[in-house]
């Protein structure tokens, strides 16, 4: 039994090796080409040999900072209610459906984004067209407001009842029994979640392309997050069909790739040392 | 019990081993004429099991040079880079054809611009005309909608409107993909101005015509016919010429009456 554990751990390691090895040698030609100052040039155009990488790297930190601004606040607050304020059956009917919308395919959140989101945002704020950075951002924030939610409903779930107990005898109310007591206990299983789903809003490709327009060019002003603009995920999406392997195009789309892989195995080592933190 | 269980499974996996997938891949100009085809074709060849998927053109191409896909569909001519990795290889017939559409939203269309000229479109793909009020619309922002790079539709569009198929249209304000997905943008929208093929207009989603020397042309496969169009194209397939007897045959019966009774009927013109 052992063995055959020791086994799959190994598979597991050597798959990762294997992705990273696969994408910096595909990604090679391209940094071999262009160097890092790719990364902050600011037009892609295929045809002409300019690639550009800073525009869909904000793009995807908007969208993800959107995505965090909605989702977190949404998120805890339900954990609490979820938690503190429901009887038992009405917990596990709440954590129920979330687990339901967590199960959604995300194709799906992109139709309703763009049937429902679109014209919404559209005709809210005047736009000429509902295909945003806001758009992506607010459904990618409904996207993972169940990962959020559940993560922080079992951090405050396993916060040790005679802590909950010692501050109520201290006769502290439940405003300040959340604040110093529920909440810092809970802190790091919180956190977890919060870079979980950080994690998945940075790679969820599908909803997004299908809302944020797909449109290779800077915010202009930066923070302007109603106008059409570009992703890292909508851009592979979009170009990587026709990028002939080997050529410099794949190679570009490639390293794309490479600074998503890279930003999420930072997520995880995040999650992982705090969880070791946690522990000792 | 078991055995039945058995037999059913036999029985799946025979179909399964005899049946040859064909799969097709590439433009969704062409995509509605071979899928149609395929439902017909396989009703008296359930030898065949054919599978259309999109893409665009050059998704198409590059499947064939690949080698994912067993027949490509093209809505462009193939670039010079394509050509001469396709050289001898691969046989590229003409199917059908179409016009492409400059397509407007329907109140873009109502509120009077039924006609622009070449330059007129160019010069609001460059960014240079962003109101419908400039060409003789209502005083409303134009939503300018391009295309993927690797569109077919997009290749022949900027060659005849831009003057090269991968010019840049700097007064874009969004990126679109397939038919589909340009069609449901321009006929959500008031303001929106994009290309599709002649086969996908509809009541919300309108075609102008196109001035040329004074004489506005419309999108019709008429004038696709006797040339006066100039924004129309052939539509391709691409099959290898080691090709399996069965893909072999598929291409011939869309070139065969019977196919191109399907064209017609899908809204393209037919070349036979």
């Amino acid at each position: 039994m052992l063995k055959i554990i020791r086994f799959g751990y190994l598979i597991a390691l050597f798959s990762i090796a294997a992705l990273l090895w696969f994408l910096v040698v595909n990604t090679w030609p391209f940094w071999a080409e262009f160097g890092l100052s790719s990364l902050w040039l600011d037009e892609w155009f295929p045809y002409e040999s300019l690639y550009g990488l800073l525009p869909a790297l904000v793009g995807s930190a908007w969208v993800m900072m959107i995505a965090m601004f909605f989702a977190l606040p949404c998120g805890l607050a339900a954990a609490i209610v979820g938690s503190e304020l429901l009887s038992k059956p009405w917990q596990s009917t709440l954590r129920l459906s979330v687990e339901i919308l967590a199960g959604i395919p995300s194709v799906v959140y992109g139709l309703i984004g763009l049937w429902i989101l679109l014209p919404w945002l559209q005709n809210t704020f005047d736009l000429i067209t509902g295909h945003s950075l806001l758009a992506a951002g607010l459904l990618l924030a409904m996207m993972i407001l169940p990962t959020i939610m559940v993560m922080s409903l079992d951090a405050l779930r396993f916060v040790p009842q005679e802590q909950r107990e010692a501050a109520a005898s201290l006769g502290l109310d439940w405003n300040t029994r959340l604040i110093t007591v529920l909440l810092p206990q809970a802190w790091p299983g919180i956190r977890s979640g919060v870079l979980l789903a950080l994690g998945r809003a940075l790679g969820e490709t599908m909803a997004v392309m299908l809302v944020v327009g797909s449109l290779d060019k800077m915010p202009s002003p930066i923070y302007n997050i109603l106008e059409p603009a570009q992703t890292l995920t909508s851009r592979i999406g979009r170009e990587m069909g026709e990028a002939a392997f080997g050529s410099m195009h794949f190679s570009a789309l490639m390293a794309n790739g490479l600074i998503l892989a890279i930003i999420s195995m930072l997520l995880s080592f995040m999650v992982l040392r705090q969880r070791k933190a946690a522990q000792r | 019990m078991k055995y039945i269980f058995l037999l059913g499974l036999s029985l799946c996996l025979s179909n399964y081993a005899y049946a040859e997938r064909i799969n097709i891949v590439g433009s969704t100009t062409v995509l509605p004429i071979v899928s149609q085809a395929a439902a017909l074709y396989q009703q008296s060849h359930p030898d065949v099991q054919i599978t259309v998927s999109g893409g665009g053109s050059g998704v198409g191409i590059a499947s064939i040079i690949q080698g994912t896909s067993q027949i490509a569909m093209a809505s462009r001519e193939t670039t010079q880079e394509e050509q001469a990795q396709l050289k001898g290889k691969v046989e590229n017939i003409i199917i059908a054809a179409d016009a492409v559409a400059v397509a407007v939203s329907k109140a873009v269309f109502e509120s009077g611009v039924h006609a622009l000229s070449l330059a007129q479109i160019a010069d609001i793909y460059k960014g240079k005309i962003r109101n419908w009020k400039s060409v003789g619309g209502v005083d409303a922002k134009i939503l300018v909608i391009d295309k993927e790079a690797s569109r077919g539709t997009r290749h022949v569009f900027a060659q005849a409107v831009l003057g090269s198929s991968h010019a840049r249209a700097a007064g874009a304000s969004l990126i679109s993909g397939s038919n589909n997905e340009e069609q449901a943008i321009i006929s959500r929208s008031n303001q929106a101005i994009g290309m599709l093929s002649n086969a996908w207009l509809n009541d919300s989603v309108r075609g102008i015509d196109v001035l040329v020397k004074g004489q506005a042309i419309g999108p019709t496969l008429q004038h696709v016919r006797d040339g006066s169009y100039p924004i129309s194209r052939g539509l391709h397939i691409l099959i290898p010429i080691h090709a399996s007897q069965n893909a072999k045959d598929f291409v011939h019966f869309l070139s065969s009456k019977a196919g191109q009774n399907i064209v017609q009927q899908t809204g393209y013109l037919p070349v036979l």
